[in-house]
């Protein structure tokens, strides 16, 4: 028996953490997608309706607030969850995110891959 | 703000601004200026009993009160605006530094977990020590940005019902590692069934971290941690024990101070960032509590918190 794998989106404009973030949940079993900007990464989501978005906030073309209010504004994606991975850290830019649906905020400086595919499966055990 | 905490030369420093911009103090000179003007009047309506003085002085009267009110609504406006800069740039640099460290430390991460073959033993233990270099870096500058935003009235609690006895728990397994390699011993003294907390769950896990880590860290090999929680009226008191170095008396009251060293630690010994007490006593207090400690030289110490007990 084997189940489908999991599809995550990551839309992050840093190609180095987009890489090992790639590699790194790829080797724990999820299926990747990538996206290097805000229009890229709403159409890719649009487009694979991944089970899981991984959103930074800092992006080219449209920041991760816009990608955030599109899908949860899309019928299509709205029941996608959504985790912020991003550096900014103060409370305004935590309840802001919150407040557009984001299902949870984490500081990449403060987590370890292992600590974000450990949320990740998390979250998507709680669908 | 302002008007409510009239300790001038505390205010001034705390804005960074000579003695008399601050605002304080220029509400009680433009009262002193309305008082002695308002006598001058009284006095020279009683000996002159003409209209002219009387008006002249209604006219300087207000002069007054609009120069210096307009410079006070200046100044605060000024000090508005300085401090949402700093707080701009504190956003910007979080940024700007993060980005790097996450990459070294991901990089790095995926090097260990998944790309060591071949590597020799002197070529992963270089890397090892490069990650742990990079992560106290990260630790440092994290804790940077949570004094600035302690320092700015920026940093939020989020208070919850906290199950207290559980957040020691997971404190201890984060910190096993590092006491076992030391041979010491973590011993847990607390009931069972502990009464919940108000508190900011993930902030007083730092806490409980930052204590239990420094009773390891100066700790030479092998002794005994204890973490006590005792519930003494509304409160909820915890304290963690170590037979250490202690603490000699003499900087006993700097403890809590940024950046604080004690003298008997070696100069090898710079493991931490400094500031573990200090934002711990910001957030105890920040949470309602208080923060204390005894010590003794080559006894060891024992610090202690407290919390209110949620209400049933």
């Amino acid at each position: 028996m084997s189940e489908d794998k999991k599809k995550l989106l990551v839309v992050e404009d840093d190609m180095i953490l987009q890489k090992a973030l790639q590699e790194f949940l790829t080797a724990e079993g999820f299926e990747i997608f990538t996206a290097s900007d805000g229009e890229a990464g709403i159409t890719a989501a649009k487009e694979k309706m991944p089970d899981l978005v991984l959103l930074d906030i800092i992006l080219p073309k449209k920041d991760g607030y816009e990608v955030l209010a599109a899908l949860k504004k899309d019928e299509k994606t709205k029941q996608i969850p959504i985790i912020l991975l991003t550096n900014l850290g103060s409370l305004n830019d935590v309840e802001k995110a919150i407040e557009l649906g984001a299902t949870t905020y984490l500081v990449k400086s403060d987590y370890k891959l292992q600590e974000v595919a450990k949320k990740i499966k998390e979250t998507l055990k709680m669908i | 703000m302002f008007i409510n905490d009239l300790d001038v030369k505390k205010q001034a420093e705390y804005l960074g601004v000579s003695l008399w911009r601050t605002p304080s103090f220029l509400f009680i000179l433009m009262g002193i200026i309305i008082g002695v003007v308002m006598i001058l009047v009284y006095y020279l309506f009683k000996n002159y009993n003409s209209p002219e003085a009387l008006i002249l002085s209604e006219v300087v009267i207000v002069i007054v009160l609009m120069s210096i009110g307009s410079f006070i609504i200046r100044n605060v406006e000024e000090m508005a605006k300085i401090n949402k800069m700093k707080s701009e740039f504190i956003s910007i640099t979080s940024h700007q530094l993060k980005t790097p460290l996450s990459e070294i430390n991901w990089e790095i991460e995926l090097l260990l977990a998944r790309n060591i073959e071949g590597m020799n033993q002197k070529q992963l233990e270089i890397i090892n020590n490069v990650a742990d270099s990079s992560n106290r870096m990260t630790r440092l500058v994290s804790d940077l940005l949570d004094v600035t935003r302690m320092d700015q009235g920026k940093f939020f609690l989020e208070i919850e019902c906290v199950d207290i006895g559980n957040s020691i728990r997971e404190v201890v397994k984060n910190n096993q590692f590092l006491a076992t390699n030391k041979n010491i011993e973590i011993k847990l003294n607390f009931p069972e069934e502990l009464s919940m907390v108000s508190a900011d769950k993930k902030k007083i896990m730092i806490v409980i971290d930052n204590l239990l880590s420094n009773a390891i860290k100066y700790m030479n090999e092998s002794g005994k941690v204890e973490i006590m929680a005792e519930e003494k009226g509304e409160q909820l008191v915890v304290s963690v024990k170590d037979n250490g170095m202690g603490i000699p008396k003499y900087q006993q009251e700097k403890v809590f101070q940024k950046f604080f060293r004690s003298d008997n630690v070696g100069r090898y010994q710079t493991m931490g960032t400094g500031l573990g007490l200090y934002i711990s006593k910001n957030i105890i207090e920040q949470s309602g509590g208080k923060i204390w400690f005894e010590s003794e030289e080559n006894e060891g110490s024992t610090f202690y918190f407290s919390l209110s007990k949620t209400a049933a």
